[in-house]
């Protein structure tokens, strides 16, 4: 038992409903109690799905428990006539997983074939998000993959791409755009939009890329142990992790097409993965070469994530733009051991592994590094602590779910990384100008009405400096120019309006009481403003 | 699907809801008792709800948080929160603390009232809240909350005549109840819950309790038992109708006859421009806070045609006036949303008042939308609250009809892949 309030991973139901949301035709049943389907919320509204998800909720009621009835087969039955899916995945929560109900036996019960149903029933005290979402879609591939014919052309499967993946559609984009330069085709990408169909014809490809270490490298790992398909598992993050990539999709398709008697690929200049076909692939080389840069040398980036985006960060800071890292971490302790390995050399100490943010926050507040790398937690820890934050890893929040093209694969993403480097650590420095010759009028929050005693002179070289409407602020009400008065009671209503309205408050509420004849602000008249004007 | 009997009907359904559990109340709670601490024992998915559902971050030292039952913890005979519990103290140095349940501690059958009472102390009680998804949903368990308050209202003299405003408001809005009561000349108690743990209100056989928000109704029965206050029975302040009832049917609690016809029809006047667009448009509510009844009910006096209101309790004595207000409209319990998405299909309304989790996919289907959480964070109460309550329901038609047209074929293409029917081998390059 501890006291947590904030957790790096979601839960195992959480894993199981991005694959299935990620994919055509298949559904989930959550058999839970009221509120477990919480999560659609995230779905529709970070991805902002103009569908609904695959997910339903059969409730369980206390008072069900109570009388031994359960919803599940009607629930069952309605999901067959709403959304007649090839394949409804029946998940227990953590509450009805200690009820240890035969679901598969009650499932039976609504009449739903059942091949077209897969209880998934995991321990949720013991598994987590990634390993539950990992685990269905492998389930899923066994399930359904079947022997094929190999495609006549050099083709791959893109695996654990998931709802609600980090910077999902981006990476997708990048990822697709450098293998059409490569001439090879795409035969699937599972989960996200693959059906059971494309899911059977997961065989036909050559080669399977599988670059999140969280998800869909244990199906990549699957198909090559069932039908001997090569896989690529590397992830392009940073422009020497790409090319490096590159060439291993190029030598392991090559030795599918030489086994063929196809013929081979071959590199095309780097150019060609360029946006423009005719320039440099990335900027990230001669950026990090630049003079300006030199002062990145001295500079310390801590760097706390999934496994994934953890080990590439850091390759990426210390071997392409020449940073110092004094620390990296994950939440995932499954993966532990992998970062461990890969990260041989890179760490001055030991790498931390923890899912309580907390252990994370001191650790920044110690070291004030000049960088942070993150997920939206450390992006919240170093806000308060004034360090420079960036986010490379999932849980995904809003704002990695933006309409533009930010991908942090391939070239494409190192130039999005340097740039996201060089924008948080150059306010850094803007800030420590700042903080060296004063606050150069950045306190925006209105904290001097309420206080008409405060002598202007107080913080008036801060106005002088701040010149924007909202900063002016506007102390002096009791001795405003157009004569409008404020009682005190009517000042404390005043303060109970958020700070950030107050001042359009104030003003409405002034031209209401001018209207009236009024020339002092009372309880009363501020009331009959409120009313007036729509609170 | 079964029919309720009573002078009106609603229809009860069960199963697929889309809505929250009671922890939800922690949101708006902790940040209304304001010396308060909220701990939930509970399990990741409690957690992983409140940061994600509720959209919370840590930005200070929050005053809630989760007692996280791990596996190791399943076999134990009872949870041993004193650690917890002294962490908290050190931290946040609360004057309470409420013990919020959840569903796994409910199923292991964990003696939550055992269990708080051994960890209360005189300086700081620990109170129970049940709140678990099996039995609360959404708003409902504020009335846990205040449920649990009660022993710490004073008793009130009898003689004291005075009304106490029953649920939690901003302080803006607590003052606007409070001056309004007062030009009526009602002598104001108090509010439950007030901002601060040790100024709760005295409650006596001469409080008159005014229900301010319409999921309290288990407090204020308790209230009248244990008490002996008398709960108005009126419709709740929303909307110039739902005003002008509350505020004579309290008063005249108090002996005091108004008549507030003009100051209603000076409200309606001043949304003129918003109900003339709302005469006639067809609105669906599909359940979710609670709020429901009150809110169709002034859709309903809007001249608007309410085709569906749903919500996900209903108590017949707590609700009286509003049902009765809304004869004639379709009224369900518990609805289930499979039904509902078949009708609205069939029924087409023009808005639909919906959760967080299906407000845009209906976007998608081509309706006009509102979210209904948007109702419990808003100031819609008494006279103030008119205009803003009148405009949360315009405000999606105004903006519809000033974007561009909207192919959805076009801008929606690969935007939800797994959606898109067809089995056709994917995107080729």
């Amino acid at each position: 038992m501890r006291l947590a309030f904030w957790l790096y991973e979601g839960t195992a139901l959480h894993g199981i409903s991005r694959i299935t949301n990620s994919m055509k035709g298949v559904h989930t049943v959550y058999h839970a109690p009221q509120g477990d389907d919480y999560i659609t919320a995230t779905y529709t509204m970070l991805e902002r799905t103009p569908e609904f998800p695959g997910l339903s909720i059969s409730v369980v009621r206390g008072r069900d428990l109570a009388q031994g009835v359960s919803r599940l087969p009607a629930t069952l039955q309605q999901v067959a006539e709403h959304y007649n899916p090839e394949l409804t995945v029946i998940a227990p929560s953590c509450s009805t997983a200690l009820l240890q109900e035969d679901l598969r036996q009650l499932a039976m019960h609504s009449g739903v074939p059942e091949e077209k149903l897969l209880v998934y029933a995991l321990n949720p005290f013991r598994v987590s998000e990634n390993e539950a979402a990992d685990g269905l879609f492998t389930e899923l591939v066994r399930r359904y993959a079947e022997e094929r014919e190999k495609t006549a052309v050099p083709s791959v499967n893109i695996l654990g791409f998931t709802s609600l993946g980090f910077h999902l559609r981006a990476n997708l984009t990048s990822l697709r755009r450098m293998l059409q330069t490569l001439g090879i085709r795409v035969n699937v990408v599972a989960p996200w939009g693959a059906g059971t169909a494309d899911l059977r014809n997961l065989p036909a490809a050559w080669l399977n890329i599988a670059p999140y270490r969280e998800i869909g490298a244990s199906a990549a790992a699957y198909l090559g142990d069932r039908f001997g398909m090569p896989a690529v598992y590397d992830a392009p993050l940073g422009v020497e992790a790409t090319r490096s990539w590159l060439a291993s999709i190029v030598r392991e398709i090559n030795i599918v097409a030489a086994a063929k008697g196809a013929p081979l690929i071959t590199m095309p200049e780097l150019r060609a993965f360029s946006l423009d076909g005719m320039s440099a692939p990335s900027g990230v080389p001669w950026f990090a070469r630049t003079a300006d840069m030199e002062s990145f040398s001295g500079k310390k980036a801590f760097v706390f994530g999934d496994a994934t985006h953890t080990v590439g960060v850091v390759k990426f800071l210390r071997d392409e733009l020449g940073m110092q890292i004094i620390g990296a971490g994950t939440y995932l302790h499954r993966h532990a051991d992998w970062v461990r390995e890969q990260l041989q050399g890179y760490l001055p100490g030991e790498l931390m592994i923890t899912d309580k943010f907390q252990e994370i926050s001191a650790f920044i507040e110690e070291e004030i590094p000049d960088l942070v790398c993150g997920t939206q937690m450390e992006r919240h820890s170093c806000r308060k602590l004034d360090v420079p934050c960036m986010v490379i890893s999932p849980p995904t929040h809003i704002e990695n779910h933006l309409l533009g093209y930010y991908p942090f694969f391939g070239f494409d993403g190192a130039d999005v990384m340097a740039d996201r480097v060089y924008v948080s650590c150059k306010l850094g420095l803007e800030k420590h100008l700042i903080d060296f010759f004063g606050d150069a009028g950045l306190e925006y929050e209105d904290d001097s009405s309420g206080l008409p005693a405060a002598p202007a002179s107080s913080n008036g070289h801060d106005r002088e400096h701040a010149g924007t409407e909202e900063a002016s602020g506007q102390p002096q009400h009791t001795a405003d120019p157009d004569g409008m008065s404020w009682t005190d009671e009517a000042e404390n209503m005043l303060k109970k309006v958020p700070f950030f309205v107050r001042k359009k408050v104030r003003k409405n509420t002034e031209t209401f009481a001018r209207q009236k004849g009024e020339d002092c602000i009372t309880a009363e008249v501020f009331r009959q403003a409120k009313e007036s004007l729509g609170g | 699907m079964m029919q309720v009997p009573g002078e009106f009907p609603i229809i009860k359904e069960d199963n697929v809801t889309h809505s929250f559990c009671g922890l939800a109340c922690v949101g708006w709670m902790y940040q209304k008792i304001k010396d308060s601490f909220f701990l939930i024992l509970g399990t990741h998915t409690c957690a992983h709800f409140l940061q994600n559902a509720l959209g919370m971050m840590i930005f200070a030292k929050p005053r809630f948080g989760i007692a996280l039952i791990e596996e190791g913890d399943l076999a134990k005979q009872e949870p041993t929160l004193e650690e917890i519990i002294s962490e908290i103290k050190a931290d946040h140095n609360p004057s309470v603390i409420f013990l919020l349940s959840s569903c796994t501690p409910e199923v292991m059958k964990v003696d939550f009232k055992g269990l708080s009472h051994h960890l209360s102390t005189p300086d700081v009680p620990v109170l129970f809240v049940p709140a678990s998804g099996l039995v609360y949903n959404f708003t409902q368990a504020e009335d846990s909350v205040l449920h649990a308050l009660v022993p710490y209202c004073p008793v009130a003299p009898a003689g004291q005549k005075s009304v106490v405003f029953l649920g939690s408001v901003n302080d803006a809005t607590a003052d606007d109840l409070r001056a309004e009561a007062e030009e009526l000349g009602i002598p104001v108690g108090g509010f439950l819950p007030e901002s601060r743990f040790d100024r709760m209100p005295a409650i006596g056989p001469d409080t008159v309790l005014a229900p301010v928000q319409p999921y309290l109704s288990r407090v204020a029965v308790k209230l009248n038992r244990e008490r002996g206050a008398r709960v108005l029975n009126s419709l709740f302040p929303f909307g110039p109708d739902g005003t002008r009832v509350f505020w004579e049917d309290l008063a005249k609690e108090f002996g005091i006859e108004v008549d507030l016809r003009d100051r209603e029809k000076a409200a309606w006047e001043k949304i003129r421009q918003q109900t003339e667009l709302l005469s006639g448009k067809k609105v669906f509510l599909t359940a979710d806070t609670m709020m429901e009844l009150p809110l169709a009910r002034f859709l309903k006096s809007a001249g608007a045609e309410v085709v569906e209101c749903s919500s996900a309790y209903i108590n017949k004595k707590f609700h009286s006036r509003e049902l009765e207000a809304l004869d004639g409209v379709r009224v369900v319990e518990q609805p289930n949303f499979h039904r509902q998405l078949e009708d609205i299909k069939r029924q087409r309304p023009d808005l639909i008042v919906t959760s967080l989790m299906t407000a845009n996919p209906f976007v998608g289907h081509g309706f006009i939308v509102k979210w209904s959480m948007e109702f419990t964070l808003m100031p819609i109460h008494s006279w103030s609250g008119v205009f803003t309550l009148a405009n949360l329901f315009v405000s999606p038609f105004n903006r519809r009809s000033r974007l561009p047209a909207f192919d959805g074929k076009i801008w929606l293409e690969g935007v939800m892949p797994s959606s898109e029917q067809t089995n056709e081998p994917q995107l080729k390059n």
